[in-house]
């Protein structure tokens, strides 16, 4: 089964939620974890990862360059260019390595043959290792300034897939990115069920409406996980959106100070500090994911 | 003249930050703000607007007339996202959700009229007046679409379009292009992080991607009692850029996000935290009033 954990906004404790939830679930299950988030992967440090086993380099990420020697300075190129990432310094033509996208029209539309190459450039890592707690981890990170692809979150769901195949793992758990760009869709894009995890704001509520509408894309059930849940009593509105829309709330977790502890100590907060109120609360939630989804 | 608040880590408090410190700016620029971070954009709820003023925005989308179609296959060989595939006989299928509306199918297509330019909506942008003396524009990519490239940079260029005095972008989360996109043409970048294992290793990210650009870089530390910020000094050092601020975890903070009213308009002794920012951003960027 493959199921994902995502959030729509950052900050909201998706992957610290996910990291206790491994810890929680580890010794009953055979799973790969997969960090999703190859922008800002933070999954290993949360795991106390200090290694990595095996690393592959993503090329097919491709900028266009333009040679000064042989252009004609006609501008045709940054006319056309779809993103503006064309840019005149001292008088020179130049692409934005950084915001290029790499679709090679100013290639195309540039009148002098041979002046503007597309050449392919590294678009980041994809790692392995196997956490201490015995099951392995897949993650990526982007290169800075690389277009946010999902094709890095395709590649590690492809080597997830390879590794459940050698060591006979049964589950893939995915901790998407935030937002609901591209690398959430490669995330909820061909698994069983989405977890959402939420907190009671406006923001977070706004955000994890527009991630739970990606989930209906792929036509995926949906379960709610609402973190911080007491730190803004008058808001019941995350609740009752969920209680509206028929998505299952599988528990909540008080905010306690326990979490950003943990976070600095790379450590799960249910291994941490296993007596905090939020312990307790995310034993609760992975009783009734071991009862309701894993079964 | 514009600067970027922007910060490796989700949810390290980007927003808060951009909107107060844009309120506080106020008194100094004329000024827009322009919320960036088009997958989940906030600075809305934040200042308690609903946003207005709604332009769609549409990238180009080819249509193919079968009828005049050739059958060259010119147009998927030059797809650089494969969005466009061709049966044996050559007749070209478009992928929607592959195609980033580039254009360069059309560009190559030897057959004039054959492909037609359809459109797709992408998301839309909008202009919101704020009670608080200056104007949001926002950009809002549409759930279930994949490229926020586009979204960002048309509405970069309806905040430009506004001419004001300073344009204050919110940046994503991250370091990929889109946050390249936003940051681009800043003379300052206001970094925030927040000082645990995980923000300062996203935070360096940040400060690394203000380097390769040439921006100067200002790091505000939040939630600053919940970690080790001479680790993050350090790191800023690093990039040579400067501990400007560090915000200590506040229930008052919470509480006038909670409320709706802007922290820096309040009479906590946070408010003037923001003021501080914002001097030290005023006496960076010199001019104002």
């Amino acid at each position: 089964m493959q199921l994902v954990i995502a959030s729509g906004k950052g900050g909201v404790g998706k992957s610290t939620v996910t990291a206790s939830l491994l810890y929680l679930l580890k010794d009953e299950y055979r799973f790969v974890a997969v960090d999703a988030d190859a922008d800002a992967p933070n999954l290993d440090l949360l795991l106390g990862v200090e290694r990595w086993e095996e690393e592959r380099e993503l090329v097919g990420a491709k900028v266009a360059r333009i040679n000064t020697e042989s252009c004609i300075r006609c501008g045709i190129c940054q006319e056309r260019c779809p993103y503006d990432c064309i840019k005149v310094i001292d008088g020179d033509y130049v692409v934005s390595e950084l915001t290029c996208e790499g679709c090679n029209v100013c290639g195309l539309v540039c009148p002098v043959p041979g002046t503007i190459s597309l050449d392919e450039v590294r678009s980041g890592v994809v790692r392995k290792t196997t956490t201490r707690y015995g099951f392995p981890l897949i993650s990526a990170q982007l290169d800075v300034g690389r277009p946010n692809s999902g094709k890095l979150v395709t590649e590690e769901k492809e080597w997830a897939k390879k590794l459940m195949g050698e060591l006979g793992l049964k589950h893939m758990v995915v901790d998407s990115a935030a937002g609901i760009g591209c690398q959430v869709i490669a995330s909820i894009g061909g698994a069983d069920l989405t977890i959402l995890v939420a907190e009671p704001t406006p923001a977070s509520l706004s955000d994890v409406q527009r991630a739970y509408k990606v989930v209906q894309h792929f036509r995926q059930p949906a379960y709610l996980i609402i973190n911080k849940a007491d730190f803004n009593p008058g808001f019941t509105a995350l609740r009752e959106w969920a209680e509206a829309e028929g998505i299952p709330i599988l528990g909540e977790i008080p905010y306690d100070r326990a979490i950003p502890r943990s976070m600095s100590m790379l450590k799960p907060f249910v291994e941490a500090f296993p007596d905090s109120k939020a312990a307790d609360a995310m034993r609760e939630i992975a009783e009734r994911i071991r009862e309701e989804i894993l079964k | 003249m514009q600067i970027a608040v922007s910060g490796g880590k989700g949810g390290t408090g980007k927003s808060t930050i951009a909107i107060n410190l844009a309120i506080a700016l106020r008194e100094h620029y004329d000024l827009v703000l322009a919320d960036l971070d088009v997958e989940a954009p906030n600075d809305h709820l934040l200042l308690g607007v609903e946003l207005a003023n709604e332009e769609p925005v549409e990238l180009f989308m080819p249509r193919f007339d079968y009828q005049k179609c050739t059958r060259c296959r010119k147009c998927a060989e030059v797809c650089e996202e494969h969005a466009i595939i061709t049966m044996r006989d050559g007749t070209p299928f478009l992928m929607p959700n592959l195609c980033s509306g580039c254009a360069a199918c059309e560009i190559v297509c030897p057959v004039p009229g054959a492909i037609l330019p359809g459109k797709k909506l992408m998301g839309h942008t909008y202009l919101t007046e704020t009670p608080y003396g200056f104007p949001l524009v926002t950009g809002r990519l549409l759930e279930g679409e994949e490229r926020a490239m586009p979204i960002v940079s048309r509405a970069k260029k309806r905040a430009q379009g506004l001419e004001k005095e300073l344009l204050m972008v919110d940046t994503a989360a991250g370091t990929s292009n889109t946050v390249s996109k936003a940051l681009e043409d800043s003379r300052l970048i206001i970094a925030v992080t927040e000082p645990t294992p995980l923000g300062i290793h996203d935070g360096e990210l940040i400060l690394r991607l203000a380097k390769l650009m040439e921006v100067p870089a200002m790091v505000v530390v939040n939630r600053s009692d919940l970690g080790d910020v001479a680790k993050v000094r350090e790191i800023a050092e690093k990039y040579g850029a400067e501990v400007i601020a560090e915000i200590p975890y506040s229930e008052n903070i919470i509480r006038s996000y909670v409320e709706g009213k802007p922290i820096v308009l309040t009479d906590y002794p946070e408010a003037g935290l923001f003021r501080e920012i914002a001097s030290r951003v005023v006496e960076f960027l010199g001019g104002g009033e």
